[in-house]
């Protein structure tokens, strides 16, 4: 028997598992296969996976389950493991995976085998392919040390659209314990990275800066002219590697393309690195000292002088209308 | 738990490592492999051998840049029916000048020198040959590995026993990302290093052993080069042309070079020694100063830039050559010196090094012996073969460039004549410490380190910047990692700036270094370490040897395509 445990967060199945469904069917070869959902409230995820070509769907509710930490998903799969006595465990490699199939592993003094690529051969027999050394090398592994082995399937290498659906799978509840005790994490509440605060692709209006600028105390001037034509403040690299502004708006090679409507270029010379970031952009506007700057190539209107004299007059200018 | 520092890594064990995928080392890879098939050596084939390549550029080739006129004789030897296998000659050279230029007009030398004589030659793209030779390496079956570089020499006592890649997946500020991943020991019973001019294995092989002793100290230069496309009618296809003289000084070694292939497609290039004394010479000035020149100005004029390189290479010749044996490995190719200055070529002797130390190193894992006792043998190789043929007679003809260009033509006349018999050895001096101080070279005169001393009009149509030129060597590294130029930057404003001006922002061809200047205007080195195309020259040329060049991380570096 080969048993899938399926991923769900928030009772919304992981598209991963229909891969590692997929797998599980290729490794088969007449095994019957069933596919184990755990969680604290799981939904609609048992029906979903009932669709598939598999005997059975077991569900394993406990409160201790959510939110999720290592120990106790790892305590629920080996009880699962233990009462069904599978040949194999296949699981999707997810964070999540990651996090407690080397615990389950360990705790069943059972094989792992991560990130399979490829499964060569079926039942009991069967080999599996992961790569070694950034994927220079694939490695040919069969499990030692008796069932189960834990297989855990390389996101992306088996087809969730090649699992065979054929939507009798009965629906099992499994009662597990977990002892609450034994959990030792405390998970926080989950978090993303604070979002980009500012996409500049998105913006129609670019104020750029360059070195021209001189020093960090003078980019508010050119966050003074941004907010008078309602834009984007963005640099060129000498900028942002300073520290002045943040890498995210840094444009050109090693930072971001953009073709807005305006772009307004005050102290930027115009390398090559920096062009190919902007010059796309439908007005360009360049303010520099040096009259041979390549800035100067690519702009519609050209100013030669001082930003510092000439920013403040446009500025002036625009909040007298 | 730091995980950069106590995190188990992975072992891979082979029997041959040979660090570097360049002529050299895939040389030595594909002769390991023909060994195996007992093509070209008689006696019962024994146990087969784990041979592996590492390789720091992500494609094979990437990193690779020459001139380049290739010598085909070590290639006759390793792949006899390389025509039928495809090999990239590009043209054949049927017509060479060499040209001593004044800064206005060009002399044609009456005769071509011998060493210069290329009849029979091919121009190539080293970068495109590499490829090849890498694709007929890894159709022998053995593993290639690219985006590996060795970081360090693991040695157990004297005993060389592999090299460590580097880590992967760490921060600019040293700190481990979620991609974390720790490097790979590759033990081996022989590692053959062939990591280039100035390699960084072995640069420590030759610290932590002594294997410079009672050598002549390593000369370098460094060559800039760029393709253009020019009017295809202008220059017939397997031209070849080599200039001395004008933009350099008399007391400076180097000199132009001109490729024509096919398609319009021009190689055009400088070499500049690595030894002058001017700190503010800027060799990437001078190569904008030659393609001035009326003579190649009109070669150019129409033409399209379309990339750029630079890489340093060894220029000190036979004398200079390191002990290339130890126990467990060997030295192959530019990082042993072995390079034909006089001839301006090199990747024959590389392949045939590299060839060299796969026998030795194929007889000795099968014998047993690989200590340097067993792998003696490839000394002995190299000094019945025409490696030494080539550059011994040789030896001396660079160090007496250092007494000026015309003394220096002097004597490697007589070397040719002579066949090399000299009473005494010319000892060289270290590149760097021939560069002189400001106030030793300029006196009291008035010098502007700000400007290199043969500053000349950039019009990024002829004649380009260091960052424009840069940006078509196609070079690129992944920002969010140290860098990985290691710089002891105390000395640079407190000894460095009044010495001698900050000479790394003219020697480096690439833009990596800069003087940037705090708010109260105290000058601060900047390292664009992103902008880095792996020549070396800093690593050579700083005057007080801070600068230390190690691999980046994940395969970085220029993307050398035709180079």
């Amino acid at each position: 028997m080969i048993a899938v445990i399926a991923e769900q967060r928030d009772g919304r199945l992981n598209r991963a598992t229909w891969e590692t469904i997929a797998a599980a069917q290729q490794l088969a070869g007449g095994m019957p296969i069933k596919v184990a959902v755990l969680g604290a409230a799981t939904g609609g995820v048992a029906q979903e996976v009932a669709s598939a070509a598999v005997v059975e769907v077991l569900v394993a509710e406990h409160a201790a389950l959510e939110p999720y930490t290592p120990d106790a998903y790892a305590s629920a799969a080996r009880t699962l493991i233990e009462s069904a006595a599978p040949t194999y465990v296949l699981l999707p490699h997810t964070y999540q995976t990651r996090d407690f199939a080397p615990l389950l592993a360990a705790r069943l003094r059972k094989p792992l085998i991560t990130d399979v690529t490829g499964i060569t051969g079926s039942g009991a027999g069967a080999t599996f392919v992961r790569p070694m050394f950034q994927g220079k090398l694939a490695a040919q592994v069969k499990p030692l040390g008796g069932s189960p082995a834990i297989v855990t399937t390389q996101i992306g290498a088996f087809r969730a659209d090649a699992a065979q659906k054929g939507g009798s799978a009965s629906i099992t509840k499994i009662d597990i314990q977990i002892d609450p005790t034994t959990v030792r994490q405390k998970p926080e509440a989950p978090f993303r990275e604070a979002k980009q605060a500012v996409d500049l692709g998105q913006a129609e209006r670019i104020v750029a800066v360059g070195r021209g600028i001189k020093s960090q105390e003078n980019i508010p001037l050119a966050e003074k002219l941004a907010k008078a034509i309602d834009a984007e403040v963005a640099a060129s690299r000498p900028i942002c590697d300073n520290g002045w502004l943040p890498m995210e708006r840094q444009i050109g090679s090693s930072g971001q393309t953009v073709a807005p409507k305006l772009y307004v270029a005050l102290g930027i010379s115009g390398a090559i690195q920096h062009l190919v970031g902007m010059k796309g952009s439908r007005t360009i506007v360049a303010i520099n000292k040096d009259a041979e700057a390549p800035i100067f190539e690519v702009a519609d209107y050209g100013i030669v002088g001082d930003l510092f004299e000439i920013a403040p007059a446009i500025i002036a200018e625009l909040e007298k209308s | 738990m730091d995980p950069t520092t106590s995190t188990s890594r992975e072992t891979l064990e082979v029997d041959v490592l040979i660090v570097g995928g360049g002529p050299a080392g895939l040389s030595a890879a594909l002769r390991l492999a023909q060994l195996q098939q007992g093509a070209g050596r008689s006696g019962p084939n024994g146990p087969s051998l784990q041979v592996a390549v590492l390789e720091k550029a992500r494609e094979a080739g990437a990193h690779m840049l020459s001139g380049a006129v290739l010598d085909l004789s070590t290639l006759r030897d390793l792949i006899p029916d390389y025509k039928d296998k495809g090999a990239p000659l590009v043209a054949e050279v049927d017509d060479e000048d060499v040209l001593f230029l004044t800064e206005t007009s060009k002399i044609s030398l009456p005769i071509i020198p011998p060493p210069l004589k290329n009849h029979g030659n091919y121009i190539i793209s080293l970068n495109q040959f590499v490829r090849w030779l890498t694709s007929q390496v890894e159709a022998a079956g053995v593993d290639f590995f690219s985006g590996f570089a060795g970081e360090d020499v693991l040695m157990d006592g004297e005993r060389v026993i592999g090299v460590r890649t580097p880590d992967r997946g760490i921060d600019k500020h040293g700190n481990p990302k979620p991609t974390f991943e720790p490097g790979v020991d590759i033990h081996a019973k022989v590692t053959i290093f062939c990591d280039g001019v100035r390699g960084n294995l072995t640069k420590e092989l030759m610290r932590r052993l002594p294997l410079g002793d009672s050598r002549h100290p390593q000369q370098f230069a460094i060559g800039l080069k760029e393709l253009w496309e020019i009017p295809p009618d202008r220059l017939k296809a397997g031209s070849v042309v080599h200039t001395l003289g004008y933009p350099l000084k008399h007391e400076e070694f180097g000199g132009g070079f001109i490729y024509a292939m096919p398609h319009g497609q021009l190689s055009i290039g400088f070499v500049a020694g690595l030894d002058y004394k001017d700190p503010l010479f800027d060799p990437h000035m001078a190569f904008n100063r030659f393609k001035q020149h009326p003579f190649v100005s009109s070669l150019l004029a129409g033409g399209q830039m379309i990339r750029y390189g630079a890489k340093a290479l060894p220029e000190g010749g036979w004398n200079t050559i390191p002990r290339v044996y130890m126990d467990g490995a060997l030295i192959a190719g530019d990082a042993g010196a072995f390079l034909n200055s006089m001839r301006l070529k090199g990747i024959h002797l590389a392949m045939r090094t590299g060839m060299l130390a796969a026998e030795t190193a194929f007889d000795a894992v099968r014998a047993g012996d690989t200590s340097a006792a067993g792998l003696k043998a490839y000394k002995e190789r190299i000094d019945r073969s025409a490696v030494r043929d080539e550059l011994y007679p040789v030896r001396n003809a660079h160090q007496a460039f250092e007494y000026g260009l015309f003394p220096g033509l002097a004597f490697a006349g007589v070397a040719v004549v002579t066949h090399g018999w000299s009473p005494v050895d010319l000892q060289g001096h270290p590149g760097h410490q021939r560069m002189k101080q400001l106030a030793w070279y300029y006196g009291s005169r008035q010098t502007n380190v700000d400007r290199p001393s043969n500053a000349t009009t950039i019009d990024r149509r002829l004649t380009f910047d260091k960052l424009t030129n840069v940006h078509f060597s196609g070079t690129s590294h992944d920002e969010d990692q140290p860098s990985h130029l290691l710089v002891h930057t105390e000395v640079c404003s407190s000894i460095c700036g009044p010495e001698y001006g900050h000479p790394c922002t003219r020697f480096c061809p690439a833009n990596v270094y800069e003087i940037a200047h705090e708010a109260d205007g105290t000058p601060r080195l900047q390292i664009n370490a992103a902008n880095c195309v792996h020549c070396k020259t800093c690593d050579i040329m700083d005057p007080y040897q801070v600068i230390t060049w190690v691999p980046p991380e994940d395969g970085g570096g220029p993307q050398y395509n035709g180079m």
